[in-house]
């Protein structure tokens, strides 16, 4: 899987996270961070990870969801890095 | 302890109300005469399973609410849209449907109340509310994706506990409108309502707080319905609208509602100074445990303490009693003789509010006193729907040899019971509720001059 086509199913996952200031995630990149730019409460990141394991058929270890960084290529890293473990 | 010539004022009110889009529709139905109970149609999908199917509930959609979904669990919301923009979303996503209607009950309270910004982010501005509820949607579905269906805990997302504990109405109002002052939840089942309020009228009186948003919630939840439901303490075998029938010698359960009062407290001279709309004044506020070990059957003994506490130090003659009349067999009788017992056999009417509500459990007290405020500006007597008939026998209670109240059938007083709307000359309500574990409270407000 294109890390431009996880970037993508992530920002599906945004818009549904209705805390996060939709008008941004026009502008979404990797360098992007959750809590910085899109000013996502530290809270909603477990459900951002949640999603993701449904959306990208993936089941994170509950290690790296505690050492996930709040950019968006951190959690994009951890999609690529679970899928190949998995 | 008390400060000397300190008073409450009653100077705004706001809430949650069934069949009703706002506090000015719920005193034009309430003074119309109308119930507000209906058949929920949620109740019938369980069948046989479920015995009852009234209640004064209110749904989502009549807020103007509607949940989101989670993908992850079924039926858990993961949060609520608010179509009317009143709510932000950031304060949405951490409250359940009995603090969103907190939330937007204390708006439109202060906005009563006439308080400006600073006086509600004041370190002198309190929350002081809850609910008595035994559940909620959030909590059975987080439970049943971990317990019954073996699913990661993350599943439920970070707000299964800001949505369920304890205090979450009072800690999402206090998020809402950043009130620097105490931030809490008395909770005493049925009487919660009124206890949220006395409290906060104790805060104030001694001192403590200037200004508080307090009362009481009780989300539209089957998760509580069910359990009074098992208890077969719920009404049964009447209309919607003839099902919550207190003193009637036919009543046979409660109905069980949901509905939210909140009630806008501020110090009088404060409140007087500002020329703030005095809705109310509270004369005293007193509550007690029956101390009788018995956590469900009324105590004619405590109700009496009750009264005494009340009374004692205060000029109190009201010319209203609104009770907390549950249309349940024991309790509107021992209630009855107690108020008699006190008050005598004239003077007075009594007012039974349920009977046009049914029951909000947690939000009761709130809600009921909000009855009261609109009684005494409206100088009208609520009526007590579907107590026609009085028993003529004395109540088993009666004659045994330990009762020491009247000794006459409930019948003998059902003068002071109208089923009409009375109009009267009304410069004090006492208002009283209870609840299970043989809690009992009991406020007294005036009108303004």
């Amino acid at each position: 899987m294109e890390r431009t086509e996880i970037l993508a199913g992530l920002v599906e996952i945004l818009k549904t996270v209705r805390m996060i200031d939709q008008d941004k995630l026009a502008f979404i990149t990797e360098d992007t961070d959750f809590i910085a730019d899109l000013k996502t409460p530290s809270t909603e990141m477990i459900n951002i990870a949640a999603k993701a394991e449904q959306k990208f058929d993936i089941e994170f270890d509950d290690d790296d969801i505690d050492d996930l960084g709040s950019k968006v290529k951190d959690i994009i890293d951890l999609i690529v890095a679970t899928k190949e473990r998995d | 302890m008390e400060v000397a010539g300190r008073k409450v004022a009653i100077v705004g009110m706001g809430g949650a109300f069934p069949a009703c889009k706002d506090i000015t529709m719920f005193e034009q139905n309430l003074f119309a005469g109308e119930s507000l109970i209906r058949t929920w149609e949620e109740t019938k999908a369980f069948g046989k399973n479920i015995r009852s199917n009234v209640s004064g509930y209110i749904s989502e959609q009549e807020m103007d609410l509607e949940a989101i979904y989670s993908t992850l669990i079924e039926g858990y919301p993961e949060t609520y849209i608010d179509h009317l923009g009143r709510i932000p979303d950031a304060n949405l996503a951490t409250a359940d449907v009995g603090s969103i209607w907190a939330m937007l009950g204390s708006q439109d309270a202060i906005k009563m109340a006439g308080w400006n910004t600073a006086e509600v982010h004041s370190a002198q501005t309190g929350v002081v509310m809850g609910s008595g509820s035994a559940g909620n949607t959030v909590l059975r579905t987080a439970w049943n994706s971990f317990y019954e269906k073996g699913q990661k805990t993350r599943l439920a997302g970070s707000h299964a506990v800001d949505r369920s504990m304890v205090y979450r109405e009072a800690a999402n109002v206090s998020c809402l409108i950043k009130n620097r002052g105490v931030c809490e939840a008395i909770g005493s089942a049925c009487a919660t309502g009124l206890g949220n309020i006395g409290y906060a009228y104790r805060l104030i009186k001694y001192g403590i707080q200037d200004r508080i948003l307090a009362g009481g919630i009780e989300a539209t939840s089957l998760e509580s319905f069910i359990g009074f439901d098992a208890m077969q303490v719920l009404s049964k075998g009447f209309s919607p609208a003839e099902s919550s029938r207190p003193f009637d010698v036919d009543r046979n359960g409660f109905v069980c509602s949901f509905g939210c009062g909140i009630i806008a407290l501020e110090e009088y001279e404060m409140a007087k100074a500002r020329g703030a709309k005095i809705l109310a004044v509270i004369d005293n506020y007193f509550n007690n445990s029956d101390g009788d070990g018995n956590m469900f059957f009324p105590s004619f003994a405590g109700q009496k303490r009750l009264w005494e506490g009340l009374l004692a130090g205060h000029v109190i003659k009201p010319e209203v009693v609104k009770v907390h009349g549950t249309s349940t067999p024991a309790g509107d009788a021992i209630e009855l003789l107690s108020v008699v017992d006190v008050m005598g056999e004239s003077g007075y009417h009594i007012s039974a509010p349920k009977s046009q509500l049914g029951h909000m459990l947690g939000a009761a007290g709130a809600v009921e006193l909000i009855t009261a405020v609109l009684m005494l500006e409206q100088q009208k007597v609520l009526p007590c729907l579907n107590s026609n008939n009085f028993n003529q026998e004395l109540e088993p209670f009666q004659n045994t040899p330990d009762w020491d109240g009247p000794m006459n059938p409930i019948n003998h007083y059902k003068h002071l019971i109208s089923s009409q709307t009375v109009e009267k000359e009304i410069n004090q309500i006492v208002c009283l509720n209870y609840g299970f574990g043989g809690t009992n409270s009991a406020m007294s407000i005036s009108k303004h001059d």
